[in-house]
């Protein structure tokens, strides 16, 4: 508990002084909860999601960095491994492959990454995994950047 | 009298002497002095004025007796110098780190050198800094915390109530930025002479710390030279001697040094898992292959989950380990070479 508290707070304090080092990542640590933290990310460039904001909610665990925090997106996306109703992503590092020495940081790097690199063979959301198992990527793609269009980028007039 | 003190302030080089006389003789009153100032510093600083320019109308208007002045524009005067030192650091380092010199271990001539900004003669000063009082490491890391959370604006005032807290023998000199007590936001004098003491005792691997000289040990640990510290001396052992590797095994490593600046093999200050401070047996503990250092007690709660190294993901050995914490001997040192050269070859 305490070791999580002290844990965050640094990462915290990392946040602060490193604001302009990444500029694809905005973390923000909840006003009075350290526990919960939201993240906005750019999508990666040349994807479909290239131009999008989306928005991660972290709920991080008392045993946490011992145990993985739990993200998951708050803005819809189409991504073969991301549920498409609630969010959850799949991602090893998540999940097996956690390691104690992964920040909140570079999970949101790790998700950028995922955004560029789908996984189709282990896919949450089907009908977008099987666009890619089937090999239709421009059909993929058209879906990916028309809800990036629809839910990630800012209503114009 | 608010002219008089302005002008002060803006000389930079008031003679120490007379600095130190009137420090002195104020020194009864100062504490009791320091508390009205720091409201008013606080009443002024909450006016909004620039800071630089504010600096000094503060002083201008806090002024009743002329010691007072003379004391305090000489404080503000070297705040400001720290202030403008700070704009072209990084902000990692804070401003009112000042360390305190004291007239008591006759650190005086320091504090002219040092108040010039020549950082090459921070070990004596520093010693004198160790030896007198806290003054300089409490604001320090106080300070350091303010800094980080964005609240830069009265770091001044911060400072300055903490040094006069320190029994106002204190004589405010340059900034030096290696200092140890910053990266350790310890309170007491204890927690701080011992927090250094591990710095010094991971970078040089002595055993035998406390035996050596008071004014020599905390000379140094002021100064905690960095491997790559453009300033540190040559005659300062590396990483490499002080791990004891056998010569035979050295041949490994190409350059010599080059991996005692690698991040792998440099202890931290501060378990990554679970951010406190390393003490020297967990500075000294080595459990994976991969030089992933970590606190022992992080090291025991993931032996109890997963078992396995955060920083390679393989899984620890458990016989090993314990052979790995207690022997000093040769096959800890033959496998550090090992894993060390792989490293600085890939």
């Amino acid at each position: 508990m305490q070791a999580s508290r002290a844990r965050l707070f640094k990462e915290y304090k990392e946040v602060q002084r490193e604001k302009s080092a990444d500029p694809d990542i905005q973390l923000v640590c909840d006003d009075s909860n350290i526990f919960k933290w939201t993240a906005l990310i750019k999508g990666p460039s040349e994807t479909p999601f290239e131009g999008g904001v989306f928005q991660l909610a972290f709920a991080v665990p008392e045993q946490y960095p011992l145990q993985p925090p739990q993200v998951r997106f708050l803005t819809k996306i189409f991504h073969p491994n991301v549920h498409f109703k609630t969010g959850e992503i799949c991602l090893d590092i998540l999940k097996n492959a956690w390691s104690p020495a992964w920040t909140l940081q570079s999970v949101c790097r790790a998700i950028i990454a995922l955004m560029a690199h789908p996984e189709p063979d282990s896919p949450l959301n089907c009908d977008s995994g099987n666009l890619l198992r089937s090999g239709d990527t421009r059909g993929y793609q058209s879906m990916a950047r028309m809800y990036t269009r629809l839910a990630a980028m800012p209503k114009k007039g | 009298m608010v002219s008089d003190s302005i002008t002060n302030a803006s000389i930079p080089s008031i003679p120490n002497s007379k600095d130190f006389a009137k420090k002195k003789r104020t020194n009864r009153s100062a504490k009791l002095k320091q508390c009205k100032l720091d409201a008013r510093r606080e009443q002024w600083l909450s006016q909004g004025a620039v800071k630089s320019k504010g600096c000094k109308d503060g002083l201008g208007d806090d002024r009743k007796e002329r010691d007072r002045a003379l004391e305090n524009s000489r404080q503000r005067e070297e705040d400001n110098n720290n202030d403008r030192s700070i704009h072209h650091e990084s902000d990692s380092e804070s401003p009112s780190n000042s360390p305190v010199n004291s007239l008591l271990s006759g650190g005086g001539t320091d504090s002219a050198t040092n108040f010039g900004g020549s950082s090459g003669s921070s070990s004596s000063s520093g010693s004198s800094v160790c030896g007198s009082s806290t003054g300089g490491c409490c604001s320090g890391s106080i300070t350091e915390e303010e800094e980080e959370d964005g609240c830069l604006d009265d770091w001044e005032a911060v400072a300055d109530a903490l040094a006069a807290d320190d029994d106002n023998n204190n004589n405010k000199t340059e900034v030096e930025h290696d200092n140890p007590c910053y990266q350790s936001p310890s309170e007491s004098q204890l927690s701080v002479q011992s927090d250094s003491l591990h710095d010094l005792t991971s970078e040089f691997g002595l055993d035998s710390v406390n035996s050596m000289p008071d004014s020599a040990r905390v000379g140094y640990n002021m100064r905690a030279w960095r491997p790559d510290d453009a300033f540190r001396p040559q005659t300062l052992p590396n990483l490499a001697k002080q791990r004891s590797f056998p010569a035979s095994d050295r041949r490994f490593v190409p350059g010599g040094v080059p991996w005692t600046c690698n991040n792998v093999l440099t202890v931290p200050s501060s378990c990554p898992i679970c951010c406190e401070e390393l003490d020297f047996t967990d500075s000294n503990f080595l459990p994976c292959l991969c030089g992933f250092r970590l606190c022992l007690f992080c090291h025991k709660r993931i032996l109890e989950e997963d078992g396995r190294c955060p920083g390679c993901r393989k899984p620890y050995k458990r016989d090993e380990i314990e052979s790995e914490a207690s022997v000093q001997g040769g096959s800890l040192t033959f496998r550090l070479a090992r894993s060390c050269s792989m490293i600085a070859r890939s």
